[in-house]
């Protein structure tokens, strides 16, 4: 398995995630301080472009200088290790920081606009940051501090249906550097299973869209929705009761806009949404209000809490050994990433 | 530092290839026609964009392609690029197309209700969902967002988490900087009524 850091990282802020979703935010954070994970948020950044970008506003030259100033500024920080929580941040990323160390006459033309703005301290050199060495999302680092997660929860979700989604400009756009999976990606399937759950594992539209299609659902929503509908369909038929993400993009399709699926398709869903980092947060018995941010959700988060037991000490204690167990056997150097995932399943003991 | 298509001067496919969106080189050129992007696309499976008959006008040099709606429906969802067998990507080759287009000045209306996205940059320093479409989704997600909507202050306070946008300084930083690589300039071009639309 490839290096994912743990240290000098940049927390990235998603527009959307501040916006819409703070609370996976708070969550980010309060789960990187259980688990170790030494991270700063800057209020010197701006955003990776990705909607505008994705809305054929931003042309890719302005997208690169914008990027190529968040290069400089993670080393002006001594932070260069940069950790996403939006699936589309870390595409659009990735993509500058190739272009950047690829693409000798844009460097040149990136460097000359810091120039002319007297922005010298920007200037960007090659491979200042590599895509695959210096830019993750947060996922990454969940997956690679799987030990400590089990160390660290307190709540046992295994009554749930838990389904994934993986966020196509996490899975997809740099298919190359995913971890765990591009035709079946099961990277989040793996740091759920780290707090002792099974997930529903694979579904029929398990790598397709979650619809939102950027200009899509605003200017053609019927397209839009009815890609949706082939995922809610599939979900249904796994019946599930959670779906849990990694981008604030799909979190509103999914949960803002479940209402109208279900007044059109005329189907109910009850489907709670959680990104990634707020199911951690929960399972490690984090505040829904104060740090969750569940109260920002369109879908009640609430209905779950009725039925969250707490771990007894001998289940954590399995969990723990089995996780440990299964994250050696996942860095042996025999291990076949693309293989279908190993789980976890306290209840039947260690095998 | 993007140089425009000119009709006729450098055939269409090698325009794209060249183009800094377009990450996949002379992959373009290796597409055998074997239609998984069509087969997993949700564009194709919903309207009448076909990413495979895209690239096959691309490859045939027939520019009519670049005027194509159909185009605007694809999703960005990169699941055509992730599938290819020769590692082309029918989804960055939209994106070519479209800046072409742009450039061209045949697509100001598809990108006039999202240049909110490029003002909030501008002003603020981060996107966000432009205000014109709220009134929409105030009906199609509910009150209750747009209650939430005017108290995100509030919520993130509760959270421990610090204001929304960039320090002044940074906001200011980035709004030179897009005026200075032309950004400015192509958002206002994309806004202003042509002559033809009067």
């Amino acid at each position: 398995m490839k290096q994912i850091p743990d240290k000098n990282i940049l927390l990235f802020k998603s527009c959307l995630v501040s916006i819409e979703y703070p609370g996976v935010e708070s969550s980010t954070t309060f789960v990187f301080d259980k688990i170790g994970v030494d991270y700063f948020v800057s209020r010197e950044q701006t955003c990776c472009t990705g909607l505008g970008h994705y809305s054929d506003v931003f042309d890719q030259f302005t997208t690169t200088v914008n990027g190529a100033r968040h290069f400089a500024l993670s080393h002006k920080l001594n932070r260069p290790n940069f950790a996403m929580m939006c699936a589309t941040c870390y595409a659009i990323n990735k993509r500058v920081a190739n272009l950047l160390n690829e693409n000798d006459e844009l460097r040149d033309s990136v460097n000359d606009v810091f120039d002319d703005c007297g922005f010298e301290w920007m200037k960007y050199e090659k491979d200042d940051i590599t895509s695959r060495e210096n830019i993750f999302h947060v996922i990454d680092i969940f997956y690679s501090k799987r030990k400590e997660i089990a160390e660290n929860i307190k709540y046992d979700f295994s009554d749930f249906k838990i389904a994934t989604h993986h966020g196509c400009h996490y899975c997809k756009a740099h298919y190359h550097d995913t971890i765990e999976g591009v035709r079946n990606p099961h990277i989040i399937d793996d740091v759920v299973n780290a707090c002792g759950v099974e997930t529903v594992g694979w579904y029929d539209f398990k790598r397709a869209t979650c619809g939102n299609g950027f200009s899509q659902r605003f200017v053609h929503k019927d397209l839009s929705m009815d890609a949706t509908n082939d995922k809610f369909k599939s979900l249904k038929d796994k019946n599930t009761e959670i779906l849990i993400h990694l981008c604030p993009n799909c979190h509103i399709q999914f949960d803002r806009y479940q209402p109208y699926m279900e007044k059109h398709y005329g189907e109910k869903l009850d489907i709670i949404n959680l990104n990634i980092a707020q199911f951690l947060a929960i399972a490690m018995g984090a505040d829904p209000y104060n740090v969750v941010g569940i109260q920002t959700h369109t879908v009640p988060v609430e209905p779950l809490f009725d039925r969250l037991k707490l771990l007894s000490d001998e289940d954590k204690k399995m969990i723990i050994e089995n996780v440990s167990r299964k994250v050696d056997l996942d860095n042996s150097a025999d291990f076949n990433m693309e293989a279908d995932t190993i789980k976890v399943d306290f209840k039947k003991g260690a095998k | 530092m993007d140089e425009k298509f000119e009709h006729g001067s450098l055939d269409l496919a090698h325009f794209i290839m060249n183009d800094i969106k377009f990450a996949q080189g002379e992959n373009l050129l290796k597409c055998v026609q074997c239609g998984m992007c069509t087969s997993a696309c949700p564009g194709a499976q919903h309207s009448d964009y076909n990413p495979r008959d895209m690239i096959e006008y691309i490859l045939e040099g027939d520019n009519s392609i670049i005027e194509s709606e159909d185009i605007w429906n694809c999703f960005y969802c990169y699941t055509c690029h992730s599938i290819c067998p020769v590692g082309n990507s029918p989804c960055q080759a939209n994106q070519v197309l479209k800046q072409i287009a742009i450039d061209e000045g045949i697509a100001d209306e598809h990108l006039r209700p999202f240049l909110g996205f490029g003002d909030s940059f501008l002003n603020h320093g981060m996107g966000g969902i432009p205000q014109n479409f709220f009134k929409e989704m105030r009906e199609d997600i509910g009150e209750d967002w747009w209650e939430f909507k005017n108290h995100l202050d509030d919520v993130r306070t509760q959270l421990g988490l610090g204001p929304v946008y960039p320090d002044d300084d940074s906001i200011e930083e980035i709004s030179t900087i897009l005026v200075k690589c032309g950004f400015k300039d192509r958002v206002e071009k994309i806004r202003e009524i042509k002559d033809y639309e009067k």
